[in-house]
């Protein structure tokens, strides 16, 4: 279950979540079997793992990552998001 | 008299950073008067190094992020007494190992300035550390909220606490902070096996990385819920990872920061009251999840 608003914002409108490198990334599943929050979709076609479900994802959180022996993991510029967390948060108060 | 040292390296030697840590773990041995065990040999017949694993202090290396040579520490319950990871000290040093088992150009300069940045910490080590008493500053919480969920209990902190939405906290005192992981997180972690606190000295962003915390099922990475300069850190959750599991909030405290900015963070910040309602919501969404 995702957790619908995070620091009061809207969880859909934070843009933070694990990207895959498929260049590097053997399919060894480790990120999946870690994460409990459903964010990793296996699949039977190529890719053979995806990001399914992006606002799955805790935000902040990098745990999965560090599972990854190919380093094929990486995430969004974290000043940068928690830029759009403050403006959120502005106009949810300004209004 | 230094300490007496038993290496083991992961065994990866299909890939350069695997064979980084052999690298290392021949320097290390060779300066430091250590003994290596051969990864794959002990968990053949692990009674071979029984009693070298009882004389010395234990190091892993680490090669990539997959931490056989970790995992192998885990799976045997031996005690870690410190551990180096050779894809993040390539990372530090912008040395990016090969895929395959090559070594590249400048491996034998990368693998001798790893060795060279973590020699003072096994000399200190050898040489035995004061550890600097100032738990006067920072006193135990008063009161505790209290969360049931089946014969699970979940301890928050009523007062002085405050937390981020990653499970962190935070207690405040003047311009320090102390920092941690909830008694939530520890729980979920389950039996606390090794901590990489931040090193001293280190600038920490507030939501950003604050060293990591390992237990038999993964490795789990600190979400900072302040920003400051780390001034401390715990010496005796380095020694026995499992006051953390005993006691999140107090003996299990992980680093102390000077604060350089509380009062922008505070706004991203939950107090106890707060925190505990996202708490129980997570107890529910986790068993829900199941
Ligand atoms: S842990 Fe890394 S290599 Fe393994 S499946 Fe996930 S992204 Fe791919
Ligand atoms: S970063 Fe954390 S929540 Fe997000 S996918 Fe990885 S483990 Fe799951």
């Amino acid at each position: 279950m995702a957790e619908t608003t995070f620091m009061g914002v809207p969880r859909d409108k934070i843009t933070w979540a694990p990207v895959i490198d498929y260049t590097r990334c053997n399919y060894c599943l480790e990120c999946a079997k870690f994460c409990p929050h459903q964010v990793y979709e296996i699949r039977e076609e190529e890719p053979r793992l995806i990001v399914a479900n992006p606002n799955n994802c805790v935000v902040f959180c990098r745990a999965c990552a560090k599972t990854c022996g190919p380093d094929a993991i990486s995430f969004p510029e974290k000043s940068r998001v928690l830029e759009t967390i403050k403006a959120l948060r502005q106009q949810e108060g300004g209004k | 008299m230094a300490a007496k040292y038993v290496i083991l390296p992961c065994n990866g030697l299909d890939k350069e950073a695997g064979c980084l840590a052999r690298e290392l773990a021949l320097k290390m041995a060779a300066a430091m008067d250590g003994e290596i065990i051969c990864p794959v040999l002990y968990q053949t017949a692990p009674s071979r190094y029984a009693s070298l694993l009882q004389e010395g202090n234990l190091i892993v290396i680490d090669g990539c992020a997959t931490r056989c040579a970790s995992r192998i520490a885990a799976n045997n319950n031996l005690k870690i007494s410190r551990k180096i990871t050779m894809a993040e000290e390539a990372k530090k040093r912008d040395y990016n190992p090969g895929p395959d088992w090559r070594l590249g150009a400048g491996a034998a300069a990368f693998v001798e300035d790893v060795w060279r940045s973590w020699q003072p910490v096994f000399m200190e080590q050898g040489a035995g550390r004061a550890s600097e008493e100032n738990t006067g500053l920072f006193a135990g919480p008063v009161e505790y909220a209290i969360h049931r969920h089946d014969k699970f209990i979940f301890r928050v902190p009523l007062e002085g606490f405050y937390f981020n939405e990653n499970d962190c906290w935070v207690q405040v005192e003047g311009n320090r902070g102390r920092v941690g992981i909830s008694d939530y997180l520890q729980q979920n972690l389950s039996d606390i096996t090794f901590v990489t606190p931040p090193d001293p000295g280190t600038e920490v962003e507030q939501f950003g990385e604050m060293g990591t915390i390992e237990s038999a099922k993964a490795v789990y990475e600190l979400v900072s819920p302040v920003t400051g300069r780390v001034v401390a850190i715990n010496e005796a959750v380095l020694e026995a990872p499992e006051l953390i599991n005993e006691n999140p909030y107090e003996k299990g405290w992980i680093a102390e920061l000077e604060l350089t900015n509380f009062e922008a963070d505070r706004e991203f910040l939950l107090d106890g009251r707060r925190y505990l309602e996202v708490l129980k919501e997570k107890v529910a969404d986790f068993n829900a999840g199941k």
